[in-house]
């Protein structure tokens, strides 16, 4: 397993990414696929472009993301302000735990896209149908990682707060918390990427407006161009929460350590 | 109370959190008191339900199934069928294709993560196609794939494989990078080829981080599976759902949850299965 | 058998600053066919980095390293190696570990099993070709490394502090087992470590390095007093009592000694 030097590495990244695009480009305008089946990387930029002005299915492209992002952060946020206290409280006390436990285990193994139809039903097309499936999604890290976060703080310390007269909510809020936070910030990193992923599994399936509900649109008619462009904006979305996220990870690590 | 500078023999275990399971996940069913509690947590769970539904009415059949109306959907489900067929019948046409989906995923990420893995030429080259398209999440495949190939079952393998096949490839290519140093130094100053270098040493070291590349793998398969035919498909479990959904059947629509979670938990466990019998080496 | 030779080698690193830093400078030495050459040094002086030129796991900056006469550039079965951190395949039974190195060579079933069975014998582990590394102490799987490095019969022996891992009892227990076995069949073998009684009992000759460059600092001739006074018919408690290994032993920490900063 050689090593590769710099220069080699930088000319093999810049083929493979160039070459990426030839490939996909020349598919697209080559005899080999029927029309309108790929459109060309050109092709989905213009389209997306044009769908910033001109609105598809209702709303134009800003307006779409707007929707879904505002689902987001609806789902991701409530995930997070249950997951989070939750987590560290079963981390604290041991029966919550026990209790507790039993019943996310079995909840956590339905996919968070089975509770679209349950969601749809009771929420309709409503914000809260798409809220609840991003909450059965992005919860489960949100926990998990508050959880293990919370046992791995060293028990001396928490000690050390108890022998001080710290309440068990004191305790939570400035013991564990702290302590947890690397742990925590990687969970919601996960969480908001499942988040993310489970809205706009949702959005595909019952929606009145966002990019999944273009997506959609788009396929019942036959614009692959369209459905590209979703297809991108759901990309960088999602890439950019995850580099922010990272960025926010790392500078927990740095200030505080390793969970 | 200070802490003890000298670290005294047999105290070490004071510098580690007293509960070591905290460092594994959250642990499922222990043995005595959590396990007692977990049940009477479940069985809780369970007369509440009953409660709500058939004891007070408060949640009326239109929300959530009763457990007896549940049991009533199970029972057509499992005789007359629902959607087009019985339980067995659509429950296999959805772990037909997961199989498939997911098979073709790790016949062709597996192989692809080791030559990342081991090649940095092919790394460099490939990873950017890699970065470009993974920020995508695999469920937005789904209704480009459906313009391809439409609403029948290819349409689902595609998307299914292509979730599959990420994690499957990015495991790999960890567990390869993961094999210790000095394993393939001992391995070739003992006259081990390339070959031999990677099937006795690379694969079996880079083993358990492709387990959990599949471990991945299934569940992103079932995700993307229901998913896919919850937007649109002729046959499976995800169709029952759809078709209860707009029924408006509760009670259809928790069977076919529950079939699908049971299914997730059993196709997770065969691969557990197949994982230790693999491992045997691990202390 | 084929002999080391190290012949001018120089090993710098590019750094940050701008300056090189050099590990070894001008290094010349040579292990004699069959000789027992034990390499000692403070941390930094090089001596990890030589056993490595001469596994063809790196590569001097200046110089070269010949075994047999032929220059090294690759890692071979010519030359094993046995490591600190035993490196035993973890996914392998102990009998699976001492084979490999034949099996890489090709050699028949019948002879594997012959030669694991001869090496299980002589380091007392019959009964253990079964069990996976994890189920063995230290000090076995140190055996069985040195077993492996042992059964393909290599013209050199390389051996990079490899009791450096286990607890005190045993390492002496080794070192007795380790001299037993190299009288019986003796290989050239460079053995770097850091423990001057170690080196002193177990070689031939003490090659003393000193560091900021890695260096040669002085060779100190054992053979000819192991020898006349027959060490190798000793337990090794007794020979450590001797006043003559006591003399070696000061000799050689003398010239450690100096060189050790305080914050080592």
């Amino acid at each position: 397993m050689a090593r590769l030097n710099p220069l080699e590495r930088w000319a093999l990244t810049l083929l493979g990414t160039i070459g990426f695009f030839a490939i996909w480009h020349g598919l697209a305008v080559s005899a080999l696929l029927p029309r309108n089946t790929l459109p060309s990387p050109g092709a989905v930029l213009a389209t997306a472009w044009q769908l910033t002005v001109e609105p598809f299915a209702g709303h134009t492209l800003p307006q779409h993301l707007a929707a879904s992002l505002g689902r987001f952060g609806m789902g991701f946020g409530l995930a997070a302000l249950v997951g989070v206290p939750l987590g560290l409280a079963m981390g604290r006390w041991r029966l919550l735990d026990d209790i507790v436990s039993p019943v996310f285990e079995m909840l956590r193994f339905v996919a968070p896209l089975a509770w679209v139809p349950f969601a749809a039903l009771w929420f309709g097309t409503g914000i809260g149908g798409p809220v609840m499936v991003i909450f059965a999604g992005a919860f489960p890290p949100c926990l998990i990682n508050a959880y293990r976060g919370a046992k791995l703080v060293e028990p001396r310390i928490v000690e050390a707060a108890q022998v001080l007269g710290a309440s068990g909510l004191r305790i939570m809020a400035e013991v564990l918390l702290p302590g947890s936070l690397p742990s925590i910030v990687a969970g919601l990193r996960v969480s908001a990427g499942l988040a993310w992923q489970s809205l706009i599994g949702a959005e595909l399936i019952v929606a009145s407006a966002g990019i999944g509900y273009v997506m959609v649109q788009a396929q019942s008619n036959l614009a692959p161009a369209i459905v590209m462009a979703g297809m991108l904006a759901v990309g960088v979305i999602g890439l950019t929460l995850d580099v922010a996220l990272r960025r926010t990870e790392a500078l927990v690590k740095a200030r505080w350590g390793q969970a | 109370m200070p802490l003890p500078d000298l670290p005294v023999q047999g105290r070490a275990d004071t510098f580690v959190p007293t509960r070591p399971r905290a460092a594994r996940r959250l642990p499922s069913f222990g043995v005595g008191r959590r396990n007692l509690v977990g049940a009477l947590s479940l069985f809780g769970l369970f007369v509440l339900w009953w409660v709500l539904t058939t004891g007070t009415g408060i949640v009326t059949p239109y929300r959530f199934p009763s457990p007896a109306e549940f049991q009533g959907a199970l029972d057509q489900f499992v005789t007359d069928g629902y959607a087009g067929g019985v339980l067995w019948v659509q429950a296999w046409h959805s772990t037909r294709l997961v199989l498939m989906g997911f098979a073709v995923a790790v016949v062709t990420g597996v192989p692809l993560g080791l030559l990342m893995g081991v090649s940095p030429r092919a790394e460099a080259l490939l990873n950017p196609a890699f970065l470009l398209v993974r920020p995508i999440p695999p469920l937005a495949w789904i209704p480009l794939a459906i313009v391809w190939l439409g609403l029948g079952d290819a349409a689902k393998v595609l998307v299914i494989w292509f979730a599959a096949f990420v994690p499957s490839v990015i495991n790999t290519w960890t567990g390869v990078r993961g094999v210790d140093r000095t394993l393939i130094a001992a391995a070739r100053v003992h006259g081990a080829g390339r070959w031999r270098l990677l099937t006795e040493v690379i694969i079996p070291g880079a083993m358990p981080m492709i387990f959990t590349g599949l471990r991945l793998s299934l569940q992103a398969s079932w995700t993307t599976l229901v998913a896919a035919e919850l937007v649109g498909a002729f046959f499976g479990l995800g169709r029952v759902l759809d078709a209860a959904y707009r029924d408006i059947n509760p009670p259809m629509i928790a069977v076919a949850m529950v079939v699908v979670g049971i299914l997730g938990a059993a196709t997770t466990q065969l691969l557990s299965q197949a994982e230790r019998r693999l491992i045997l080496w691990r202390a | 058998m084929k002999d080391i030779r190290f012949e001018g080698i120089g090993k710098a690193f590019p750094t940050r600053g701008g300056r090189d830093f050099v590990a070894l400078a001008d290094v010349s030495l040579t292990v004699a066919e069959r000789e027992f050459v034990a390499v000692v040094g403070p941390s930094g002086s090089g001596k990890t980095t030589l056993m490595r030129m001469a596994a063809g796991l790196d590569h001097p900056t200046s110089g070269q390293v010949t075994v047999g006469g032929k220059r090294v550039t690759a890692p071979g079965p010519d030359r094993a190696v046995v490591f600190q951190q035993f490196a035993l395949f973890p996914w392998k039974t102990v009998r699976e570990n001492i084979a490999f190195g034949l099996r890489c060579q090709g050699a028949p079933r019948a002879r594997q099993d012959e030669v694991v069975a001869r090496y299980l014998k002589l380091m007392s582990m019959e009964g253990t070709e079964d069990r996976y590394p994890h189920q063995l102490s230290g000090g076995m799987q140190q055996r069985v490394a040195i077993a492996r490095s042992y059964a393909i019969e290599p013209d050199v022996l390389l051996m990079d502090e490899p009791f450096g891992a286990l607890d005190a009892q045993t390492r002496t227990v080794m070192q007795e087992e380790l001299v037993r076995l190299t009288r019986r069949e003796p290989r050239t073998t460079l053995f770097i470590t850091h423990a001057v009684e170690e080196a002193v009992y177990l070689s031939d000759r003490v090659v003393v390095l000193a560091r900021d460059p890695g260096r040669l600092r002085e060779i100190v001739d054992v053979a000819a007093i192991r020898r006349s006074e027959g060490w190798d018919s000793m337990p090794i408690d007794a020979v450590m009592d001797l006043p003559s290994f006591t003399h070696l032993r000061t000799h050689v920490w003398r010239l450690l000694r100096d060189q050790i900063r305080p914050d080592d």
